[in-house]
C-alpha cells in the first residue's frame, strides 16, 4: 500500500474507532432526527405522510441531522494537532479529505439505517419504498459527505464555526436536495412507489457527487498549507 | 497601476449605456405578448448574465490565486465576486418587479432561472460572513479562493437542477422573448449586454483602484513611521498594493 | 406599431410604464449609491493623505534647515495641498 493509502486507512479507522468508543455524534444525530419527526407530526398536524410532504420532511430532517455531524467532523483534528500531523507527513494531503469524507459517509449511512425505518414507522403506510429509497440515500450521502467535509475543514478554523458550516453548506446542497426530493417524491406516493424520472434524478445526484468529490480532492491540498 | 485606463473605460461605458437606453426606448419594437413590460428584460437579463459571468471570473481568479500564491489574484477574485453580488441584488429586484408586472406577485417560483439565481445569490452572499470569520489574512484569502472555486462549480449544477424541478411546462415569457427574437430586439439586447458588461468591468477597476490607493496610503504611512489611523481597517476586503 | 400596441399587453400601458420605470430607477439608484460610497472612501483617503503630507513635511522641516522649493509655478493640486496644510496647522 502506498503511504497515502495507509494514511487514509489509519485516519478512517481512528475516526470510526473514536466514534464507536465515545459515541458523541451518532446518537445525537439519531435522536435529533427522531424528535424532529415528532415536531413535524405536530407542526403539520399529520399522522401519515406521502408524496412531496413525506419527501420534504424526510430530507429536511436528514439534512439538519447531517449538519450536526458535519460540525463535529474536524474538531478533534483541530484540537489535537491532526492537521499538523498531516502537513508533516510525506503523503498526499488529500488522503485526509478522503478519510474524513468516508467517515462522514459512514456516519450518514448508519444514521439513516436507524432513522429511516423510524420515519417509515411514524408516517408511511408500507415499507415498499425503502429499498429504492436506499439507493437515493446512498448517492445523496456521497454528496453531503464531499461538500460537508470540504466546508467543515474550513469552518473549523474560523470563529463561530458552528454557525459558519451550516451557513455555507446549506445553499451548496440545494441542487442535491432538489434531486433527492425529486427522486423520493414519487417513491413515497400514496399508491405505491413510482419511478417518474427516477433515472434522471439519480444521474443528477451522481453528477453532483462526482463534481464535488473531484473539487474537494483537488483543492484540499491548498487548504492545508500553512 | 490600477487606475490606468480607467478614464477611457468609463467614457466607453457612458457611451454604451446611453446608446443602450436610446435603443431600448426609441428603437426596439414593442413585444407582442408582454407589451411595454418586456422593456425590463433589456435591463434584467444583461445584469443576470453579467453577474453570473462575474462569479465565474471570480472563480477563475481564485484558481490563479491558489496556484500562484500571489495575493493580488485574491483581491481580484474578491472584487469580482463583490461586484457580481451587487449586480445580483439588481437582478433580483428587477426580476421581482417584472414578476409583479407580469403575474401580479412580487415573487413567483415558476420562473426557474430567477429561482436558480436566487439560490446562487444566497450561496455567494455567504462569502462575506465566511471571509469575516477567518482571522488570519493569508488563510482567509486561501479559503475564500476555495469557496469561489466550489461555488463556481455549483452554479451550473444549480441551474440544471432547478430547471429540472419544474414539473409543469410553464409557458415562460422569458423563453418566448428569447427564442426567436426579431433582429431589432436582438441588436438592442446585445448593446445592452455590452453596456452592462462594460459597467461591470469599469466598476471592478474602480474598486481595485480605490483599494490600491488605500494600500499605497498604508505603505506611505509605514514608510513615514506615522502613527496608525483611528478608524479600523476592513477585516474582510483583501488589501491591494 | 399600432397593431402591436392594440395587442394585449400584460398590464395597461400606463401602469406597465410605472413598472419599467421602477426597474430602471432601481438600476440608477444602485449606481448612484455606489458612487456615494466611493465618494466617502475618497474623502477618507484625502483626509489621510493630507495628514500624512503634513507629517512628512513636519519631519522634513525637523531634518533640514528649511525645505528648499524651487521657483516652479504651483499647480492647482499644490495650491489645494498648501491651503489644506495651512488650514490643518491653524486647526491645531
Amino acid at each position: 500500500m502506498t503511504p497515502s493509502r495507509i494514511a487514509f486507512a489509519t485516519i478512517l479507522a481512528k475516526d470510526l474507532r473514536a466514534e464507536l468508543r465515545t459515541l458523541q455524534s451518532l446518537p445525537a444525530m439519531a435522536l435529533f432526527a427522531t424528535t424532529t419527526f415528532v415536531i413535524f407530526r405536530f407542526g403539520l398536524d399529520r399522522t401519515s405522510l406521502s408524496g412531496s410532504l413525506a419527501s420534504g420532511v424526510l430530507w429536511a430532517t436528514l439534512l439538519f441531522a447531517a449538519l450536526l455531524g458535519v460540525n463535529r467532523l474536524f474538531v478533534s483534528e483541530r484540537e489535537e494537532g491532526g492537521f499538523d500531523a498531516i502537513r508533516l507527513a510525506p503523503i498526499d494531503r488529500s488522503a485526509l479529505f478522503a478519510a474524513k469524507a468516508t467517515a462522514l459517509f459512514v456516519y450518514l449511512m448508519v444514521l439513516e439505517l436507524v432513522v429511516v425505518p423510524i420515519f417509515a414507522l411514524f408516517f408511511l403506510g408500507s415499507a415498499a419504498a425503502l429499498l429504492p429509497l436506499a439507493l437515493v440515500l446512498l448517492l445523496a450521502n456521497l454528496g453531503i459527505a464531499a461538500t460537508g467535509t470540504l466546508i467543515s475543514s474550513m469552518a473549523v478554523h474560523s470563529r463561530a464555526r458552528d454557525l459558519l458550516g451550516p451557513l455555507v453548506l446549506l445553499p451548496l446542497v440545494v441542487p442535491l436536495m432538489i434531486a433527492a426530493t425529486g427522486a423520493s417524491e414519487p417513491l413515497l406516493a400514496l399508491g405505491g412507489p413510482g419511478y417518474h424520472r427516477f433515472g434522471t434524478w439519480l444521474a443528477v445526484l451522481s453528477l453532483y457527487d462526482l463534481i464535488f468529490l473531484l473539487v474537494g480532492y483537488a483543492v484540499f491540498d491548498f487548504l492545508l498549507e500553512d | 497601476m490600477y487606475g490606468k485606463g480607467l478614464r477611457p473605460l468609463s467614457i466607453a461605458t457612458v457611451v454604451a449605456i446611453l446608446a443602450a437606453l436610446s435603443l431600448v426606448f426609441f428603437y426596439a419594437p414593442l413585444d407582442a405578448d408582454q407589451g411595454f413590460i418586456q422593456k425590463i428584460f433589456y435591463l434584467h437579463v444583461p445584469l443576470a448574465i453579467t453577474a453570473l459571468i462575474g462569479f465565474v471570473i471570480g472563480g477563475v481568479f481564485a484558481i490563479f490565486h491558489l496556484r500562484s500564491g500571489n495575493r493580488k489574484w485574491d483581491a481580484y477574485s474578491y472584487v469580482a465576486i463583490h461586484m457580481s453580488v451587487i449586480f445580483g441584488v439588481a437582478v433580483l429586484i428587477t426580476g421581482s418587479i417584472w414578476a409583479k408586472a407580469s403575474w401580479g406577485h412580487w415573487w413567483v417560483w415558476d420562473e426557474p432561472t430567477l429561482v436558480s439565481f436566487l439560490i446562487v445569490f444566497l450561496m455567494y452572499a455567504t462569502y462575506y460572513p465566511f471571509r469575516y470569520a477567518i482571522e488570519d489574512p493569508e488563510r482567509q484569502g486561501r479559503y475564500a479562493s476555495v469557496f469561489a472555486v466550489t461555488a463556481g462549480a455549483f452554479v451550473p449544477l444549480n441551474f440544471m437542477a432547478v430547471r429540472m424541478a419544474q414539473s409543469l411546462v410553464h409557458p415562460r415569457t422569458f423563453g418566448t422573448a428569447n427564442g426567436g427574437l426579431p433582429g431589432e430586439m436582438m441588436f438592442t439586447f446585445l448593446v445592452c449586454l455590452a453596456a452592462v458588461a462594460l459597467l461591470w468591468v469599469t466598476l471592478v477597476k474602480l474598486e481595485l483602484t480605490a483599494k490600491s490607493t488605500s494600500g499605497q496610503l498604508k505603505r506611505l504611512r509605514r514608510a513615514l513611521d506615522a502613527p496608525a489611523p483611528g478608524a479600523g481597517a476592513s477585516r474582510i476586503a483583501p488589501e491591494v498594493s | 406599431m399600432i397593431v402591436l400596441l392594440s395587442a394585449t399587453p400584460a398590464l395597461p400601458l400606463d401602469e406597465a410604464g410605472k413598472y419599467v420605470a421602477g426597474a430602471y430607477i432601481v438600476f440608477l439608484a444602485l449606481i448612484v449609491i455606489y458612487v456615494a460610497i466611493m465618494a466617502s472612501k475618497l474623502q477618507r483617503m484625502e483626509k489621510e493623505l493630507r495628514e500624512l503630507a503634513g507629517f512628512a513635511e513636519h519631519r522634513a522641516q525637523g531634518d533640514q534647515a528649511a525645505p528648499g522649493r524651487g521657483s516652479e509655478g504651483q499647480s492647482i493640486s499644490d495650491s489645494l495641498a498648501l491651503t489644506g496644510a495651512e488650514e490643518a496647522a491653524s486647526d491645531e
